[in-house]
């Protein structure tokens, strides 16, 4: 018996067809077709979505310049505003730092003894502003201390023996509560208790002092 | 010569056309995403962003506009704030002359008081701390010096009568000094500040 076996192909190339259903050679094209097809709608559903947005932002737009006017004028209430604030804010600095001499004054005579004669009583001004500094890139708009010491400075002669404590009487009298609201500290600098040596023999018992008081500082804030 | 195994003769014309159809809706799908679906996109994205912000605005001016009384009554509450206090004592240059000012409000002061002044000067401008945010309007300190003569009574009731009249107006400097010649006659130099306006910011 032959057991050889005779394979024969009687399909060609073309006619042969594969078990699956599906041919890919028509599905593939098939499916990249409905891709392109997909892309297409997207591309036309994005394009109907600007015409919808542009038309929303034209709406907006229109709105808006239509509240403009009133907006501006609600906006132009409220730079008034601002600018009332900060002025008021500026000139309230100044109005905190009011500093008041007068009732201060007025009661020094009382508290002067009667072998005291006041030769000079000063306020110095306000110090100059410091230079400003070349290297600061925004100049400031104005000066960048909130505080300004003032100071007071009494000067006088006494001609009596018991001149100390004429002078000891008015410094304690300077710390007395009445001038608590304007003098802060009163004190006698070193050396300026001193004779009277400049104006010659016949006024030798004459001596002369100073005093040096601390005012409540200005502080513009 | 030995043929290329996937040489497009070889093909069957059925999937030469499956290969021609994918090969050209891929091409024109690339084309569709890079020159059609991209750009378009990108413009959606743009335009959603404008009709947010300007839906923002919208909003916003409409809120801002339904609040224009209170805000009218805020402004106006302000500036009759600061009137008042450009009323009690901001003063302004007379005919360009901030001495001339002072001597205009202080003379009839000092007349009353017995105090004689016999020079005024326009002293330093010093500018004013300045709050934040600052003013467009900015202000100052005006030093006004002058030199007079009285008894200690009178140029302190002159002071006093200063300090009352003008709330304002700060003794920012002092000098009483005595004469020899007349020891109840006094000189003083009284430095007197107001504040003013200064520069105006651009």
């Amino acid at each position: 018996m032959n057991d050889a076996s005779l394979h024969l192909n009687l399909l060609q190339d073309d006619e042969r067809f594969s078990s699956s259903p599906i041919r890919l050679r028509v599905m593939v094209p098939l499916l990249a077709v409905l891709g392109v097809v997909g892309l297409g709608v997207w591309w036309f559903l994005l394009s109907a979505h600007i015409g919808h947005v542009t038309h929303e932002k034209t709406t907006l737009e229109t709105y808006c310049a239509e509240l403009k006017p009133a907006h501006d004028q609600v906006l132009a209430l409220r730079a008034r505003e601002k600018e009332a604030r900060a002025a008021f804010s500026q000139l309230d600095f100044y109005r905190a730092a009011r500093i008041r001499f007068g009732d201060a004054l007025a009661h020094l005579p009382q508290h002067v003894p009667a072998s005291i004669q006041l030769t000079e009583l000063r306020v110095p001004t306000p110090p100059p502003l410091p230079p400003q500094d070349p290297a600061l890139k925004v100049k400031p708009l104005g000066p960048t201390n909130l505080a300004e010491a003032v100071t007071m400075r009494i000067a006088g002669r006494v001609s009596s023996s018991t001149a100390s404590e004429a002078v000891r009487s008015l410094l304690e009298a300077l710390r007395q509560p009445v001038f608590s609201n304007l003098i802060c500290k009163a004190e006698i600098p070193k050396g300026t208790f001193r004779q009277d040596a400049a104006r010659g023999p016949a006024v030798r018992e004459h001596i002369l002092f100073e005093i040096s008081c601390g005012c409540s500082e200005r502080r513009f804030e | 010569m030995k043929d290329a195994p996937f040489a497009l003769d070889k093909l069957s014309p059925q999937v030469r056309m499956a290969l021609g159809i994918t090969g050209v809706a891929l091409v024109a799908g690339v084309a569709i995403i890079v020159f059609g679906i991209k750009p378009t996109y990108q413009r959606v994205k743009t335009l959603t962003a404008e009709v947010a912000q300007l839906g923002v605005k919208h909003a916003t001016m409409k809120t801002d506009i339904t609040g224009t009384q209170k805000q009218r009554a805020a402004t106006e509450a302000a500036e009759a704030a600061l009137k008042d206090i450009l009323d009690e004592g901001v003063i302004e240059p007379l005919l360009g002359s901030f001495s001339m000012r002072g001597k205009s409000l202080l003379d009839p002061l000092a007349e009353e008081a017995g105090f004689t002044i016999v020079n005024i000067r326009e002293d330093r401008l010093i500018p004013l701390q300045v709050p934040n945010p600052p003013p467009q309007q900015l202000y100052a300190r005006q030093l006004v010096e002058l030199t007079g003569y009285g008894a200690y009574t009178q140029i302190v009731a002159f002071v006093q009568a200063a300090e009352q009249t003008f709330p304002l107006a700060v003794v920012s400097g002092l000098r009483i000094e005595h004469q020899m010649p007349t020891p109840e006659r006094h000189k003083a130099t009284i430095t007197f500040e107001w504040p003013v306006k200064g520069e105006k910011r651009k």
